[in-house]
């Protein structure tokens, strides 16, 4: 340990320190204010300098020993090329909620907790992303929801109360089932460290059945974070309840790192436990086997309920809501290919890349567009539909704004939804599987039905009272061109999911890495 | 409403409260204690004085400025920032490791037998091994931190 690499823990620290600072400029709301967005940027800053250190590192691995303590017996931090994949997409999602906010919550109220909270939240989220130890990120993931939490019950009117009392309550219980899996996980494979358990796995020195079990458990908990069907129904009274730029946070970010665990958790360390299975649908004998099903009827469950629910939402936060439950199902759906494919082939990295690639699509697309609910309630002061109309004669940009974000979700090419969903498809073509390609169908008609009917309320119609809002439509329009970006400048992210994707079903490198360390 | 032996008592057992939570947190960095329970225990005793002899006593003692309208102000915004001085000087311990080139959070021991200027006084009848861990720095953050939230919380919720 002779050169800690502190690039790893540097997006950490910024926004850790970033926290305590505008906790302590309480006093001074504009100080804070510059304090936020300056941390803000240098934690885009320090995500850069990561993913630049990670894609220039040889085995494309950089450990981080927590303390100078070494693995298995330390708490490590890994960085590789998926954590610095997802981490991308926080910090682009985070930095523009935050600018977003700035302009968008009532500054006296903000310098209460909101910039604080804010940071914290994408503390949890950073740790989760990058620690290679299966309690810690029990705790990253509590550092996350605890700051959620006060998000979500920013406005503390009755309803915000209540769907805030709803969404603890039912974290609260997901965290006591995933101490008691970890807890399980520990007992059985006698060790806490995700790499060594990966290892034990590999070498048969632990007995699968209980393994598989205790990570059926674990599994319900991510599902609950990232609010896949059956475990969605806290989403939309929780969006609807939370600030605009909480709700791009937590439908943009916070559900990806449920996404991460999974991927993380069942590909790359548990996937090396084989266990003889007897069961419908079930065809091999390892972890991964049991978890395609699975996934597939969360999929199935997740877009035909997202995409019905969607439709019929009497106000935009819920249609938003609902699309993400739908839009998570296109992203589990690949994974669910991915998961019944052989291990580290070339069409599991393939679907495991579709569903990264729609990740980044639907954080970038789903940021902007809660936040564009977010101006709608600024500037009509309503987001139910029954009082909109006639928006893209009043502010042209703003509509364009959306009515990007729209297509992307859609898929229209040249923007990144585009190669998101062709990527689904393709992923439905090569394992040679009708029911996914049907399924990835409907999806995506359900999507053009109910952004359509979005579009046609708000956006047409006689027109309302609208009060401009320039500087929160700028933000909107920052991330428009991304979506462009992203789409026309395709190679670069493709390659970057594609080596996230390898990385994710590269056990025995994530292993040697983490573990070598020690030696 | 508090009764003479109440107050009496509190008199009593309240220094007792706070000389154990002091030797917990001293202790902390190695055997059972450290910045989290004494902080608890600390706050028991200011909530046994709070309970005892209202808020008025505890803000002559702590030295609070006069409430405001606000949330914060007054004792409770004392205890927030307390609060987040805290969370400052824990962050800070950890931080100070990665200036020096070790990993984040990384903690030594400094044993007094090995400083040529005070080796004499550890030979001393009765002194033994004195050691000075690092990690104390980072205890006293998380002493601080629990007792301004907790105390933020009791004052605010008290007010109500």
């Amino acid at each position: 340990m002779s050169h800690p690499a502190h690039v790893v823990v540097a997006p950490l620290l910024v926004a850790l320190l970033t926290a305590v600072t505008t906790l302590l400029a309480r006093s001074f709301p504009r100080l804070q204010r510059g304090l936020s967005v300056l941390g803000g940027v240098g934690y885009a800053a320090a995500v850069a300098a990561l993913a630049a250190a990670v894609t220039g590192d040889a085995d494309g691995y950089i450990v981080y020993a927590l303390s100078g303590w070494d693995a298995p017996f330390g708490i490590v931090l890994v960085a590789d090329a998926l954590s610095a994949f997802f981490l991308i997409i926080a910090a682009i999602v985070g930095v523009a909620a935050l600018v977003f906010s700035v302009g968008y919550l009532d500054r006296e109220t903000a310098a209460l907790s909101y910039h604080s909270l804010f940071h914290f939240m994408l503390v949890g989220v950073t740790g989760a992303l990058l620690t290679g130890d299966l309690f810690n990120l029990f705790v990253w993931f509590e550092v996350m929801l605890m700051a959620s939490y006060v998000l979500v019950v920013y406005y503390s009117g009755p309803e915000h109360t209540r769907a805030a009392l709803h969404y603890t309550v039912l974290n609260l219980l997901g965290g006591a089932v995933m101490l008691l899996a970890v807890g399980g996980l520990y007992a059985v494979t006698g060790t806490l460290n995700m790499a060594d358990m990966a290892h034990r796995l590999a070498e048969g020195a632990v007995d699968p059945a209980p393994v598989l079990g205790l990570s059926a458990l674990l599994f319900t908990v991510f599902a609950l974070k990232a609010g896949i069907v059956p475990f969605q129904f806290w989403v939309p009274d929780a969006y609807r309840a939370a600030p605009a730029p909480v709700t791009a946070v937590l439908a943009g970010v916070v559900k990806k790192v449920g996404i991460y665990a999974i991927v993380r958790v069942y590909f790359t360390v548990l996937s090396a436990g084989e266990v003889a299975l007897d069961l419908p649908f079930v065809a091999g004998d390892s972890y991964l086997a049991f978890f395609g099903p699975v996934m597939f009827a969360m999929a199935v469950g997740s877009i035909l309920l997202g995409g019905v629910g969607a439709v019929n939402q009497p106000d935009m936060d819920g249609l938003l809501a609902y699309s993400s439950i739908g839009q998570i199902g296109f992203i589990v759906l690949p994974l669910a290919v991915a998961a019944t494919a052989p291990y580290g082939g070339s069409l599991m990295t393939f679907a495991i890349t579709a569903a990264l690639v729609y990740s980044l699509n639907h954080g970038l697309a789903k940021g902007l567009l809660f936040l564009s609910s977010g101006v709608t309630r600024r500037a009509v002061g309503s987001t139910d539909f029954a009082d909109l109309g006639g928006l893209s004669e009043r502010d042209p940009a703003f509509a364009g704004a959306f009515f990007l974000g729209v297509l992307a979700l859609i898929g229209i090419p040249p923007l990144s939804g585009f190669f998101g969903k062709f990527l689904v498809f393709d992923t439905g073509v090569r394992a040679g599987s009708t029911p996914v390609l049907a399924l990835a169908l409907v999806g995506a008609v359900f999507t053009v039905a109910y952004f359509s009917r979005a579009w046609n309320r708000t956006f047409w119609g006689d027109p309302v009272e609208y009060d401009p809002q320039p500087r929160l439509v700028a933000v909107l329009a920052v991330l428009a061109v991304g979506l462009v970006v992203v789409g026309v400048g395709f190679e670069p992210v493709v390659a970057g999911a594609e080596a996230a994707a390898e990385a994710a079903v590269n056990r025995s490198g994530y292993v040697d890495a983490v573990l070598e360390v020690g030696a | 409403m508090t009764t003479v032996i109440a107050r009496t008592v509190t008199r009593v057992v309240v220094p007792f409260i706070l000389l154990t939570a002091v030797s917990l947190l001293f202790q902390g960095h190695n055997l059972p204690g450290g910045g989290f329970i004494a902080g608890v225990l600390t706050c028991t005793a200011f909530a046994l004085v709070y309970i005892i002899y209202g808020q008025e006593s505890l803000r002559t003692l702590v030295g609070g400025s006069e409430p405001g309208d606000g949330v914060l102000t007054g004792l409770p915004g004392t205890y927030a920032r307390l609060f987040a001085v805290g969370l400052g000087v824990a962050a800070g311990a950890g931080v100070v490791s990665t200036a020096l080139g070790y990993p984040f959070l990384t903690q030594t021991v400094l044993y007094l037998s090995d400083v040529p200027a005070v080796h004499a006084l550890t030979e001393l009848p009765g002194i033994g091994t004195l050691e000075v861990a690092s990690a104390f720095v980072f205890d006293v953050g998380v002493y601080l931190v629990v007792v301004g939230g907790l105390l933020t919380i009791v004052s605010v919720v008290g007010r109500e």
